[in-house]
């Protein structure tokens, strides 16, 4: 039976891999907040979590990519795809409810289609395909806007960047939105749960009947429609649809995933992580801002932060598997019991 | 079983002798985190030259002890003494300073480099004072030590061509190059052919002669019983037993792992029932896997554990996993009566096959999930995949396979990585067990599970072909197909040489055919 006291330790538990990132909100934000009074403004707040809606959006498809295994490089790209693909249908005078379905729809039709088909079906590496899709795909982009900002004057636009809904941005509506969607799909499918086994052990996948390409196809078009949609709040955010490809978001939107604690190797960790990881970035970010600490900072400090968080993971598993790791090794994990979830008083050990 | 209701029954012969033993391990402790892994293990080598077992289920503390021996573990108390004299490791390079040597299961040899290279690894090349490393003087000192283990390997060969035992070879041969006095050979046997074996136990013997002590762990007992002069086993992270291994037979040694004599026959369970029905569940004509099967015939009926025996590179795997769909095949395949075209593992899953691969780790389990979506994989491969899981159903599904199986585990939601090695493997089986499968084929179902699992799982796998599946098992292990088979396929080099009855299937003719004699 589960007790509460169970079930306060299981959640303990879950936190696990995010546990350095947590741990530094929690110090940073009220530390942040007597330094300075302007942070915990509602205006301030809301400032900062809007001008991480690219990010965020992003970084919860990529949450997907991640535990799969992967990683995408294009998404910066798809998602400056969808911003002038928006732009120019708006010209014609296409409502704009459409078009930003439409404009959605263009990522994931290209990240299924082309990274997703590349990747999954024709087997290809991850770090090849999803490079050469982020280069033709600006080539695309620049032809096709013939390297000019489109202003967008549509209400559509005006909605999605800058008005609110019940008082709060419809940038973080969205954000909202995306993540429990995507917490849903992580945690209450079982093409969720076909993510986690394919990123654990691709071949343990394939011989259990998962249907390992089409699995990654559908992966890579959530992780492009994720792009389209960030390209769409962009474009509402500036007000223009510009043909410069950003491409340190896909690395940015990889920091934040793996400072939440998933595994660059695939199969654990999760979209909660990723928030923490986004959350993260966006406070620093702010608060450099607030305080006219120059860009540069802010990289060096999440560079380090990063590495931190990973190797604080890793060292934590090494000294748990040390016990184990020279021993009669039939079952390293059976004596390593701290890297095991499973509360000492619960182990399989004690019989 | 509870360790504070298991005695412990120490067999110590007086040991008055002034110089000391060789190795001496007494009251190791270890906890990590909640874990007592070690409980006061005790382990004593008394005299140079003789090899000793460590033996015990997995789970008991073995690998800890080891890790303590080599270094590579803290203990949290006890004392180690070599020959009377104290010492402490704090890392493995003290234990190798002392003599101490470990072969590790994962064999760690630097592939793209030489055999000399690899046998002398860690500054022990030998160098000219102008021209730096020698690599003609280095591959005479190899040659030298190679010649003393009484292999003719040419120490200029790159070790990525070799054979897995023969890469295990390099790493003992590097540890006699250091001087070991005491070498750990962990599951040395584990991944080697009958014949491998043996050139493994003749260079045990040569060792032996020279005076290293050996500390062998292997769960399987024809080892144990041909090479092994005495042995420990552990049980909870405590000494139970140390006796010569001519006192020790198979049960006993499985009633002090498992510190309950009654359950030993219960493990071993009775013999089979029911035996084959009428109803062929699958009949193979004409099987092909180019390059490595021809022409294979045979039926499986319901209810009938039909084996394949084969050396290594037989063709006996292959023949699974074609059978499987995950290699290419040409034939006549038909499950049931209904032709089945094997090409796809979703699809043989559908047409009721299931398969157990060798290596579960690697391919039989998703380790970082819990026992539940392990169990529950196969089940819910119909199921939409935008669909949600429902928990009881899920529960109720895995529960009942958990019991089947036997799986002891703290909850459904452990991580299966978490558990001992025999209960992963019983996870594998068991997720084949929520769905209504006909076929099961079993490709090395014991492998690295200690001799109390393994004689559970025999009897598990009885039970489900006396329910009436078809079970086809593959396995290097000629007296576990004896124990299991209704009837025993022998392949050698990718023919079918022989179709014998349980009954004319002595170990030792099942050995000669699969050696290509008739």
């Amino acid at each position: 039976m589960t007790t509460f006291p169970d079930l306060i330790r299981d959640g303990w538990e879950r936190t696990r891999r995010f546990r350095p990132v947590l741990f530094l909100l929690i110090v940073m934000i009220p530390v942040f907040a007597i330094l300075q009074g302007a942070f915990l403004t509602q205006q301030n707040l809301e400032s900062m979590l809007v001008n991480s809606a690219v990010l965020w959006i992003v970084a919860m498809g990529m949450t997907f990519v991640l535990l799969s295994g992967g990683f995408d490089l294009s998404v910066a790209a798809i998602a400056a795809l969808a911003g002038i693909f928006m732009a120019k249908m708006l010209q014609q005078g296409i409502p704009g409810g459409i078009v930003l379905v439409l404009a959605v729809l263009v990522g994931v039709l290209v990240g299924g289609l082309v990274n997703g088909l590349l990747i999954g079906r024709g087997g290809l590496s991850v770090f090849v395909v999803t490079l050469a899709s982020m280069i033709s795909l600006s080539g695309v982009v620049d032809l096709w806007s013939s390297s000019e900002s489109f202003y967008v004057y549509a209400p559509v636009a005006k909605i999605i960047g800058t008005d609110d809904f019940l008082g709060i941005p419809t940038a973080i509506w969205i954000m909202a939105g995306v993540f429990l969607a995507a917490l849903y799909v992580q945690s209450r499918t079982f093409f969720g749960r076909d993510v986690y086994a394919i990123g654990g052990n691709p071949v343990a996948a394939r011989l259990a009947g998962i249907r390992v390409p089409g699995t990654l196809i559908a992966i890579y078009a959530l992780m492009g429609g994720c792009a389209g949609l960030a390209g769409v709040v962009a474009v509402g955010r500036i007000g223009a649809a510009v043909p410069q490809v950003n491409n340190t978001l896909p690395l940015e939107a990889i920091a934040a995933v793996l400072l939440g604690g998933t595994a660059l190797s695939g199969g654990s960790g999760g979209v909660g992580g990723t928030a923490l990881g986004v959350l993260f970035i966006a406070v620093l970010d702010n608060r450099l801002a607030i305080s006219g600490v120059s860009n540069d900072w802010q990289n060096i400090v999440t560079g380090i932060i990063l590495v931190v968080a990973v190797a604080s993971d890793r060292l934590r598993f090494r000294r748990a598997e040390k016990g184990a790791d020279l021993g009669a090794g039939s079952d390293p994990d059976s004596e390593g019991a701290e890297q095991s979830p499973v509360p000492a008083d619960r182990s399989p050990l004690v019989t | 079983m509870s360790s504070a209701e298991s005695k412990v029954r120490t067999e110590k012969p007086a040991d008055g002798e002034a110089g000391g033993a060789v190795l001496r391990m007494r009251g190791i402790e270890k906890r990590y985190g909640g874990v007592h892994a070690l409980r006061g293990a005790e382990l004593t080598i008394r005299e140079p030259g003789v090899v000793h077992a460590l033996i015990g289920e997995n789970g008991s503390g073995k690998s800890s002890l080891l890790g303590v021996l080599a270094g590579s573990v803290r203990p949290d108390g006890g004392t180690i003494e070599m020959a009377g004299e104290q010492c402490s490791f704090r890392s493995p390079v003290d234990a190798v300073a002392r003599g101490i040597a470990m072969v590790s299961q994962e064999i760690a040899v630097a592939p793209d480099l030489t055999i000399a290279e690899n046998v002398l690894l860690g500054h022990r090349l030998v160098r000219d004072r102008v021209a730096g490393v020698s690599p003609r003087k280095s591959r005479a000192k190899a040659r030298e030590i190679l010649d003393g283990l009484g292999l003719d390997y040419d120490p200029g060969a790159l070790v990525r061509d070799l054979r897995p035992d023969q890469r295990q070879m390099i790493e003992i041969a590097r540890a006699v190059s250091m001087e070991a006095r005491i070498l750990i050979l962990d599951e040395p046997t584990s991944s080697l052919t009958d014949d491998e074996v043996d050139g493994l136990f003749t260079t045990i013997r040569r060792l032996k002669a020279q005076g290293v002590a050996i500390l062998f762990v292997s769960h399987r007992l024809d080892d144990l019983f041909e090479v092994v002069d005495e042995a420990t086993v552990l049980r909870d992270g405590q000494t139970v037993c140390e006796a010569p291994m001519k006192e020790l037979d198979a049960d006993r040694i499985v009633a002090e792992m498992i510190g309950d004599a009654g359950a030993v026959a219960a493990k071993r369970g009775a013999a089979r029932r029911r035996g084959p029905r009428d109803r062929v569940a699958l009949s193979v004509k004409g099987l092909d896997v180019e390059g490595l099967l021809r022409e294979i015939d045979l039926t499986v009926h319901a209810g009938e554990v039909v084996g394949v025996a084969g050396l290594a590179g037989s063709g006996r795997s292959e023949l699974l996993e074609a059978l499987f769909g995950v290699r290419p095949s040409s034939g006549t395949v038909e499950v049931e009566g209904e032709p089945f075209r094997p090409e796809d593992p979703r699809a043989s899953i559908r047409a009721g096959i299931g398969y157990l691969p060798p290596e579960r780790k690697t391919a039989g389990l998703s380790l970082q999930m819990s026992v539940r979506d392990n169990l529950t994989a196969i089940h819910n491969l119909g199921r939409l995949r935008l669909a949600s899981p429902r928990r009881r159903q899920e529960n109720e599904v895995a529960g009942r396979a958990a019991s089947a199986m036997g799986v002891k585990t703290a909850s459904l939601a452990t991580p299966v990585g978490a558990l001992s090695g025999g209960n992963q493997q019983k996870v594998a089986l068991g997720r084949w067990l929520a769905v209504e499968g006909k076929v099961l084929l079993l490709d090395e179902p014991t492998r690295g599970v200690d001799i109390a699992a393994k004689w559970e799982i025999h009897r598990r796998l009885r039970d489900l072909a006396d329910e009436g599946l078809a079970l086809l098992v593959s396995s290097s292990e000629i007296d576990e197909l004896g124990e299991l088979c209704d009837r025993i396929l022998v392949l050698f080099r990718g023919r079918q040489v022989a179709f014998l009855d349980r009954e004319q299937a002595s170990e030792d003719r099942l050995a000669r055919i699969a050696g290509g004699h008739l």
